[in-house]
C-alpha cells in the first residue's frame, strides 16, 4: 500500500518568486477615471443641498420626529415588527423546506397536498387571509378531536389558542411560504444531478442527503430572494391591522399621528425605523451570502 | 446505531464480488441494456469498452443501484442488490436498506462531483463522519493519509474550485476508498481530463489494482485497459459481445464488431 509515487502538488505564492528576487515583476500605473471625481463632487452636491432643505424645511417638524422617535410606544412597535418578521419568517421557512421536500418525494399524496398548499395560499390576497385569522375564532369556536358522529376525545377553546398574535404569525408565515416554497425548489432545481448521485453512491441516507449536500448548496442560490422576502415581511407586518393587531411599528406611528394630526413626522418615524431594521437585514444577508458562497465564490472574474 | 445492524455478509474469495444475472434495462422505449451475465471475482479488475452509447456506465449505474434494472438481478458481495426474493418475487427494499447496500461499493464518476462547499478533506471526510459515525478525528487522519496515498497531501484545504481537474478526481478516489468498500467502480475516471492529467489519476488507479482491489472500469484509454485488467468485456448495442482475457480481446477478437471497434480505437 506504499502508493506515494505521484509527486505532491505544491502551492508556489505568486510572489514568492519576486521575493526571492528571481523576477521583476511589471511597474504597472493604473488607469485614471477622471469622469468618477466629476461625477462624485457633483452628486456630492446635489445630497448636500437635497438635504440641507429637508433638514430646515419647517413642514417636516423635526422637532416632533425628535420627540417621537424613541417614545416607549414606538419602541414596542419596532420590537413587535422585528419579533413578527422573525416568527413569521421562520415559519415560513420550515413550512417552504417541508413543501419541497413534499414536492420532490415519490409519495403522490405529499406530492398533491403540497401543489394545493402552494395553490391557496398564492392564490388569495394576504389581507383577505389575515381578516380570515381574525375572524377564525368567530368561525370556530371550538377546536376539537373527536369520533364521526362519535363523542369528543379532546377540545380546546379557539380564542385561547388563535390570540391575534398568532393569527398575525400564521397568517403572515402560511401566506409567505408559499412563496418561500417556489424560490427553494428553484435553488433545489439548480444543483446539478450528479451531487445527489456522489452522496447516494457513498451511501448516504436522503434525510442527511438533504441537510448535509442539497441544502447548503441551494442555499447559495436561496439566500438573495429569501433576503428579500424578508424585507417584504418587514412591511408586510404593517397589514396585521386586518387581523387586528395593533401593536406593530406602523399602528403605533399612525395612532400617534392620527391624535397630533400631524402625519408627515410620524411617517418620517416610520421611515426611519424601517429603513434601519432592513439596513440590519442586509447586513446578516451579507454573512449569510459569504456563509454559503464557500467554495463557488473564491474565484471570481476579472472586472473591467 | 452500527451495532445493533446484523452485519453483512463478509464474501469470501469463492465467492464472486459482483454477479449479473441477465440484466435488461429500458429507459422508456430504448434498450440500454439486453441480457447482461458479468462475474466478477475478489481482485479482479474488470474493464468494459465499447463504442458510445453502448450502455457501460449504464451497467456501472446498476451494479450500485442509481439505475433501477427492468430484469435480471445483481448480486453484490453475495448479496442480493436492491430486492429481498421471497418466494419468486422481488420486494423492493426501504430506501434505508439500499444505502447501506451501497456503503460496500464506492464509485467514481466521469465529472468527479465533489461536493463544492466542501474542502478535499471534507470531503473524503463525509462519508466516514456523516455514515459511518466514525469519530471527526480518527476520519480527518484517516483522510489526510489518503491524500497523501493519491499524492495532494498539501491540497487537504482547498475546495474543488481550486483543484485543477486532475487534482479533482484524485480526491474523488480518496473520497470512495474513505468508506473501504470492497469493489470499487469508475466510469471513465479520465475523459474529463486533458490529455497531461490523465497519467495522474491512471497512476493512482494503478496502485490501487495493484494493491488488490476489486473494481470495474469503463475507460477509452485501450493501452490501460491492456495494462490493468486481467478481465475485459466488450459490449456494443447493450450487449456483452465478447468478454475475457485482455490480451486475447484486444489481440485476436473474434467478434466481428469487436473487431471492428478496435481497429477505430487502437
Ligand atoms: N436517462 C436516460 N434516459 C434515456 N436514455 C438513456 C438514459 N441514459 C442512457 N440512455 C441511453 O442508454 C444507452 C446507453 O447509455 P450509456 O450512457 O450507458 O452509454 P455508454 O456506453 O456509457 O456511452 P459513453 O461511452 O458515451 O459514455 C444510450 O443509447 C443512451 O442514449
Ligand atoms: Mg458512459
Amino acid at each position: 500500500m506504499d502508493i506515494e509515487k505521484a509527486p505532491p502538488d505544491r502551492l508556489v505564492p505568486a510572489r514568492q518568486a519576486d521575493r526571492d528576487g528571481a523576477v521583476k515583476l511589471n511597474e504597472v500605473v493604473p488607469r485614471r477615471h477622471p469622469g468618477r471625481w466629476l461625477a462624485t463632487i457633483l452628486l456630492l452636491w446635489l445630497a448636500f443641498s437635497f438635504a440641507q432643505n429637508v433638514a430646515t424645511n419647517e413642514n417636516f417638524h423635526w422637532d416632533i420626529f425628535a420627540q417621537y422617535v424613541f417614545a416607549p410606544q414606538v419602541i414596542r412597535g419596532v420590537g413587535w415588527t422585528i419579533l413578527l418578521t422573525i416568527v413569521a419568517m421562520a415559519v415560513a421557512i420550515s413550512i417552504a423546506l417541508l413543501l419541497v421536500v413534499m414536492r420532490g418525494s415519490d409519495n403522490p399524496i405529499l406530492r398533491t397536498c403540497a401543489w394545493f398548499w402552494i395553490w391557496f395560499f398564492r392564490g388569495t390576497p394576504v389581507y383577505t387571509q389575515l381578516l380570515f385569522w381574525g375572524l377564525f375564532a368567530v368561525l370556530f369556536p371550538r377546536i376539537s378531536l373527536s369520533l364521526p358522529f362519535g363523542s369528543e376525545i379532546v377540545g380546546l377553546d379557539t380564542r385561547m389558542l388563535v390570540t391575534p398574535a398568532v393569527a398575525a404569525i400564521v397568517g403572515l408565515g402560511f401566506n409567505e411560504s408559499a412563496y418561500l416554497a417556489e424560490i427553494f425548489r428553484a435553488g433545489f432545481n439548480a444543483i446539478d444531478r450528479g451531487q445527489l448521485e456522489a452522496a447516494q453512491a457513498l451511501g448516504m441516507r436522503q434525510g442527511r442527503i438533504w441537510r448535509r449536500i442539497l441544502l447548503p448548496q441551494a442555499m447559495r442560490v436561496i439566500v438573495p430572494p429569501t433576503g428579500n422576502e424578508t424585507i417584504g415581511m418587514l412591511k408586510m407586518t404593517s397589514l396585521v391591522l386586518a387581523v387586528p393587531f395593533t401593536l406593530d411599528l406602523m399602528f403605533a406611528t399612525n395612532a400617534i399621528a392620527n391624535r397630533l394630526y400631524l402625519p408627515v413626522p410620524l411617517l418620517l418615524v416610520a421611515g426611519f425605523w424601517y429603513l434601519s431594521i432592513t439596513s440590519l437585514l442586509m447586513v446578516g444577508q451579507y454573512y449569510l451570502e459569504r456563509h454559503f458562497g464557500r467554495g463557488v465564490d473564491t474565484i471570481r472574474a476579472r472586472t473591467e | 446505531m452500527n451495532a445493533i445492524m446484523t452485519p453483512p455478509p463478509r464474501s469470501t474469495d469463492a465467492q464472486p464480488c459482483v454477479h449479473l444475472q441477465g440484466i435488461h434495462k429500458f429507459y422508456g422505449s430504448v434498450h440500454a441494456l439486453r441480457n447482461v451475465d458479468l462475474t466478477i471475482k475478489r481482485g479482479e479488475v474488470c474493464v468494459a469498452i465499447g463504442p458510445s452509447g453502448s450502455g457501460k456506465s449504464t451497467l456501472l449505474r446498476c451494479i450500485n443501484q442509481l439505475e433501477e434494472i427492468s430484469a435480471g438481478k445483481v448480486y453484490v458481495l453475495g448479496e442480493l442488490a436492491g430486492y429481498a426474493e421471497i418466494d419468486g418475487r422481488m420486494h423492493v427494499l426501504a430506501p434505508r436498506r439500499i444505502a447501506e447496500q451501497r456503503r460496500r461499493t464506492g464509485m467514481v464518476f466521469q465529472r468527479f462531483n465533489l461536493f463544492p462547499h466542501m474542502t478535499a478533506i471534507e470531503n473524503i471526510m463525509e462519508g466516514p463522519v456523516h455514515v459511518k459515525n466514525t469519530p471527526k478525528a480518527t476520519a480527518r487522519e484517516n483522510a489526510q493519509a489518503l491524500l497523501k496515498r493519491v499524492g495532494l497531501a498539501d491540497l487537504a484545504g482547498r475546495y474543488p474550485s481550486q483543484l485543477s481537474g486532475g487534482q479533482q478526481q484524485r480526491v474523488a478516489i480518496a473520497r470512495a476508498l474513505a468508506m473501504e468498500p470492497e469493489v470499487m467502480l469508475f466510469d471513465e475516471p479520465t475523459s474529463a481530463l486533458d490529455p497531461e492529467l490523465v497519467g495522474e489519476v491512471l497512476d493512482v488507479i494503478k496502485d490501487l489494482a495493484s494493491s488488490g482491489m476489486t473494481m470495474m472500469l469503463v475507460t477509452h484509454e485501450i493501452g490501460f485497459a491492456r495494462e490493468v485488467a486481467n478481465h475485459l468485456v466488450f459490449m456494443d448495442q447493450g450487449a456483452v459481445v465478447e468478454e475475457g482475457d485482455p490480451r486475447a480481446v484486444l489481440n485476436r477478437p473474434s467478434n466481428p464488431r469487436t473487431r471492428a471497434f478496435l481497429s477505430k480505437v487502437l
